[in-house]
């Protein structure tokens, strides 16, 4: 059992048939910790390198019937919530309510509670233990041109599991794609390069000051990041969220085609992300404030094919999604 | 991606009327069988079946609708419901008009609104049928055989474990076996006339000289004699009418073509067909004499776009006829398909599906001789069809190999996401050797195979396959009820009344060995039971109910002059299907863990809580729902109960056979039989409630399934498809964002094929999301097309029982 085998990853999920997360049939191992702070982050729970807790209201079954977690909770952050009907049996029901607030992290609740009302989000795995999950799905990748993601959070933030994660799963001769921000060390791009057939290349904002309004962070390390990786022989799916009001100006839509150029032929595909309100539920379950408000809309198809049809002028292949 | 173009404007039309149907019930059949029994009431079956098949083709009313391109009707109305007496079929309406306050609205009776479908009869009809039912009590098929049962009957009957043996018991011989894919490329190649001619000669070569076997022989050729007599006269009085409509007609357009209808009928009434109109046509006519004859169960089109295309072929090579010309004719055979709905006892319905008429039709697939892909034009034209109309029924099978075209996937994907669970994907790769190993095919006719009914696999035009035995259909001796059973010291917890057989109680059980022996020997001793009752009707039936309409077509009794009943076939086998095994599995899988592995409770308590329903021991219930692994996860703790649980159910499969068949084939598919099923078992230790539904078909328990499409096809890899000839049934619902773009599509595709390419043997997918069936529950005028798959047929969302919708919810939503 080598070392590098050992070593351990913070992990919030790993979806087998991601369709949507680069070419062919694919399984996605999702990192927990990113230095970025999208507003539109869909994954909140991806945010914190942390485990967290995380409460989905839709799953208890009543302190009546259990309240385990009321007898467990040694802060007093799960009470009594008010008086509810059971729309399946018409029963009154109290069910429990999490407060984060008090919350101590200690995770006593979710050993006893059954239903997964309360629960962890984020395991620790050894690059082993995720390699055996992954090796089920080979089969299903073959046909399809697909393989194995990891993306996040920021993966490339944990460097050593996912560098030696690529290392095993690309020496099985399984196609592999790393989704990044772009925000980190040169260095941790360069360990990854030899294992990584595609980078899924977020561009959020082309101006850095917005970006940096916006997302918390810069993007002069994310463009140079890309550079180096065009430069070193890397291909690049580059991801554009499209949300309206905070990126999606035909000026900035511009600016990242222009960039894609400057690419050249590192840049395989620009696939364009229209916003969607998909994470709100999430952002409740971590009790965590949405900085989206629900009255954004997504932007049409119209616009989406507007902007597609922009990257093809171009001469860069786009699409939507 | 795939798009689907517009219909004709008629078509529409008529798609309209049938979307609308009132099925109505009328007395026409029951009054012309009831005075063709009364002048052959003692001559031999065989040909007292087929005079009145005679009788019907002379005296039942022939309709053509102006909106029509084939013609063919069960009745005077354009959705007429005949009633078939002498099996019995009339009573459930004479009574259910009475018993359930039908609403008289001038002259005719309604049935309650809160029915799925819409029913009719008028007063006369309905006092007409109640009239005959004193001459009928004593003179129906089943009655002799029902006059006497083999023992055991009765303690099938007590203990509830079928719905089709219940309390106090039901007819043995209530229906025909059905379920069959008939001769049409020999009905359309050589036609009545040729077939009839063979049946002569030999009658001519032997009269006078019947010696051992001849005189049945004699009898059986006399029947084909007979009923294809009354096949040409059908004919002949359908081209009859469109000549008279024809003289009618002011229109020019629909003049030629309801004259080029007339003389195509006239000629089919004893010629084999010339183009492609007279081999739909005369397809259609053969599949009305099925459905007038008697109440067929299951009679499949078979392989449609293969015995069709060399016609279309040779139309488009003459210029006879477009594609669009020949797609317009498609869409209109497939919605005159859809009008031999017939009225069903409100029961049966909940079980079979409203509007499904279980005329299967089979597409794609390898050619027998070369075994190359033998997709043509009619293959994509099908789905067409299909796609455009948002046709539910009849149900669609796209047989898949190797070389299937990608641009056919793409068609077939694109009708899945505008038809729920349509098409049913099948692997020829899994089921060609399948027919070989099981009923010894040759690779000829096994990779000619079809399928029918829900989805069982069946040769084409030489296989009498009772994939459901006689009557009453084994796809419905309850596994989990059996398993409950084997808990319980053979008592039914649900009635309380005692098997027979004894097992011991789960508390006295120390080993999951032990639990699995206890299951296997209920099941073996209950399986045998059943199949006894069968075997006892199939057995008689040949005498009562021979089939010499449905043996002319088939290969071999031609040939032999042996009815399909008796054997005359090429090919014979029967069989059943064990529906919803995952709920055993993750029972199995649950006392495994719970109580001998991890020792989290005892035998006792968990027999306690499940016995208790779950009341008082809701958190147990939860520990198991969340710790114990379930079926569907691709988690070999609880696979390997399930790959016991199927190869149990095979191993007893291969004790059972009948006088007929030496070969039971085992299934694992169902029509919506799971969701009946939770209403006659018991809670069971998985954590499933007494009423839930148990898993359905091959597929996971709803909801079970928490890790995505892959692992669910990886789980059911775990045991060896290539021995359920009877067919498998996995349903998986996709969101539908996963088919937004033609990646995705290809994404499907691709997981479909690698899925076959590790032995999986079918699929079918539900492409809906939860949101969108929630609103259709709340507001069913805006979703009236919306169609999903149960298990073996797809219908109508909000046509479907509140149950049977719930239970579409509560499968897991794979999305992205």
């Amino acid at each position: 059992m080598s070392e590098q085998s050992q070593i351990k990853g913070k992990i919030y999920d790993i979806q087998g048939f991601s369709v949507h997360d680069g070419p062919g049939i694919r399984t996605t191992v999702f990192l927990k910790g990113c230095p970025l702070r999208c507003p539109w982050c869909h994954s909140p729970e991806s945010q914190s390198f942390l485990t967290q807790m995380s409460y989905t209201a839709t799953r208890c079954i009543g302190t009546e019937l259990c309240g385990e977690c009321l007898r467990v909770c040694p802060a007093q952050a799960v009470e009594q919530g008010k008086e509810e009907v059971n729309p399946a049996d018409k029963s009154v029901l109290h069910k429990a309510v999490w407060h984060r607030d008090r919350c101590l992290q200690c995770a006593a609740c979710t050993q006893v509670c059954f239903p997964e009302a309360l629960s962890l989000c984020g395991k620790d795995y050894t690059v082993d233990e995720v390699a055996d999950i992954l090796r089920a799905d080979y089969a299903y990748f073959s046909g399809s041109d697909g393989g194995v993601t990891v993306s996040g959070g920021e993966p490339l933030s944990q460097i050593d599991f996912t560098e030696a994660l690529l290392k095993v799963v690309h020496g099985e001769g399984v196609h592999t794609a790393v989704d990044t921000t772009g925000f980190v060390p040169q260095e941790a791009i360069r360990r990854v390069l030899p294992y990584t057939d595609l980078f899924l290349y977020d561009l959020k904002h082309m101006d850095s000051a917005e970006h940096e309004r916006i997302t918390g962070v810069p993007n002069e390390l994310i463009h140079e990041n890309a550079r180096f990786i065009a430069r070193s022989g890397g291909k690049m799916q580059i991801r554009v969220p499209v949300i309206p009001t905070y990126n999606d100006s035909e000026e900035n839509i511009r600016r990242v085609a222009e960039f894609c150029v400057e690419l050249g032929d590192a840049v395989t595909v620009v696939q364009l992300l229209p916003f969607h309100h998909f994470g709100s539920a999430k952002y409740e379950r971590m009790q965590m404030y949405d900085p989206i408000p629900m009255t954004l809309e997504s932007p049409s198809d119209e616009t989406m094919e507007r902007y597609r049809a922009l990257m093809e002028s171009y001469g860069l292949p786009a699409i939507i999604h | 991606m795939y798009q689907f173009s517009p219909a004709t404007e008629r078509i529409l039309r008529m798609r309209e009327i049938i979307r609308e149907r009132i099925v109505r019930y009328d007395s026409e059949r029951a009054r012309i069988v009831t005075e063709s029994n009364k002048r052959n009431e003692h001559v031999p079956p065989m040909i007292k079946r087929a005079r009145l098949l005679y009788d019907l083709c002379e005296q039942m009313t022939i309709l053509v609708e102006d909106t029509e391109l084939i013609v063919g009707n069960k009745g005077p109305h354009f959705f007429s419901s005949p009633g078939f007496p002498e099996w019995g079929n009339t009573d459930w309406v004479v009574d259910d008009v009475v018993n359930r306050g039908w609403e008289l609205r001038d002259g005719i009776y309604y049935n309650p609104p809160a029915d799925g479908i819409k029913y009719c009869i008028s007063k006369e009809d309905h006092e007409y049928l109640s009239s005959i039912m004193p001459y009928w009590k004593e003179r129906k098929m089943g009655t002799m055989i029902d006059a006497w049962k083999p023992e055991g009957y009765e303690e099938l009957a007590a203990l509830e474990i079928s719905q089709y043996v219940p309390k106090g018991g039901m007819s043995l011989f209530g229906l025909p076996a059905g379920h069959i894919i008939c001769g049409y490329p020999k009905i359309i190649n050589m036609g009545y006339g040729a077939i009839r001619k063979q049946a002569q000669d030999w009658i001519d070569e032997h009269r006078g000289n019947l010696m051992g076997d001849d005189v049945n022989k004699y009898m059986f050729y006399t029947a084909v004699v007979i009923t294809c007599d009354g096949a040409s006269l059908l004919a002949r009085r359908y081209a009859a009418k469109c000549e008279e409509m024809a003289a009618a007609c002011t229109e020019p357009g629909r003049k030629a073509e309801l004259e080029k209808m007339a003389g195509g009928l006239a000629w089919l009434a004893e010629n084999p067909a010339r183009d492609f109109w007279e081999a739909l046509q005369g397809v259609m006519l053969y599949q009305v004499l099925l459905q007038i004859f008697e109440k067929i169960p299951g009679p499949a089109i078979g392989r449609f776009d293969q015995y069709t295309w060399p016609y279309l072929k040779k139309d488009l090579e003459e210029g006879k006829l477009t594609m669009e010309q020949a797609q317009e004719l498609v869409d209109a055979f497939f919605l005159k398909l859809n009008c031999y709905y017939g009225a069903g006892m409100p029961k049966l319905v909940d079980v079979t599906g409203v509007g499904n008429t279980y005329q299967n039709t089979t597409i794609g697939g390898v050619d027998p001789i070369t075994g190359e892909d033998a997709s043509n034009p009619v293959t994509y034209m099908v789905f067409e069809t299909v796609g455009r109309l948002k046709m539910h029924d009849p149900t669609l099978v796209f047989r898949t190999h190797k070389g299937t075209p990608d641009k056919l996937w793409e068609c077939a994907i694109a009708t899945s996401k505008m038809v729920g669970g349509l098409p049913l994907y099948y692997n020829d790769d899994v089921v060609i050797p399948c027919m070989m190993n099981e009923v010894g095919y040759s690779l000829e006719d096994a990779r000619n195979y079809g399928c029918i009914g829900c989805q069982e696999i069946v040769g084409s035009g030489n296989d009498y396959p009772m994939p459901n035995g006689a009557y009453p259909p084994h796809a419905t001796l309850y596994w989990a009820a059996i398993f409950d059973m084997a808990m319980n010291d053979g008592l039914n917890p649900l009635n309380g009344v005692q098997a027979s057989m004894h097992t011991g109680y789960l508390y006295e059980m120390n080993s999951i060995e032990e639990v699995r022996a206890a299951v296997e020997k209920m099941g073996t001793y209950l399986m045998r039971l059943y199949i006894s009752i069968n075997n006892y009707a199939e057995s008689l039936g040949p005498f009562f109910a021979p089939e010499p309409l449905l043996s002319m077509s088939i290969e071999g009794c031609m040939e032999s002059g042996k009815d399909c009943t008796a054997g005359g076939a090429k090919y014979n086998s029967f069989g059943g299907t064990a529906t919803g095994l995952a709920t055993l599995a993750d029972s199995l899988a649950t006392i495994k863990y719970m109580c001998f592995d991890k020792k989290i409770c005892t035998t006792r308590e968990l027999y306690d809580a499940y016995m208790a329903n779950w009341e008082g021991h809701e958190l147990l219930r939860q520990r198991i729902l969340k710790e114990v692994p379930h079926f569907g996860n691709n988690d070999p703790y609880v696979d390997e109960e399930m790959a016991w649980c199927v190869d149990m159910y095979y191993r007893i499969c291969k004790q059972l056979y009948s006088t007929r068949s030496k070969v039971y084939k085992a299934g694992l598919y169902g029509s919506a039989d799971h969701i009946v099923q939770g209403h006659y078992t018991w809670a069971t230790p998985d954590g499933r409630k007494y009423p839930d539904a148990i898993a359905d078909a091959a597929s996971p328990a709803q909801s079970r399934d928490k890790k995505g499409p892959i692992q669910v096809f990886n789980s059911s890899n775990c045991y060896d498809h290539t021995k359920f000839l009877g067919g498998i049934a996995l349903n998986l619902r996709m969101h539908p964002s996963v088919l937004s773009n033609d990646e995705g599509i290809a994404k499907l595709r691709d997981m479909t094929k690698a899925y076959f390419a590790n032995g999986g043997m079918e699929v079918q997918y539900n492409v809906v999301d939860t949101d969108t069936l929630r609103a259709a529950q709340a507001d069913p005028e805006q979703y009236r097309d919306l169609v999903v798959r149960i298990a073996g047929y797809s219908a109508y969302f909000v046509e479907l029982g509140r149950d049977l919708q719930d239970d579409i919810i509560a499968r897991n939503e794979n999305r992205i």
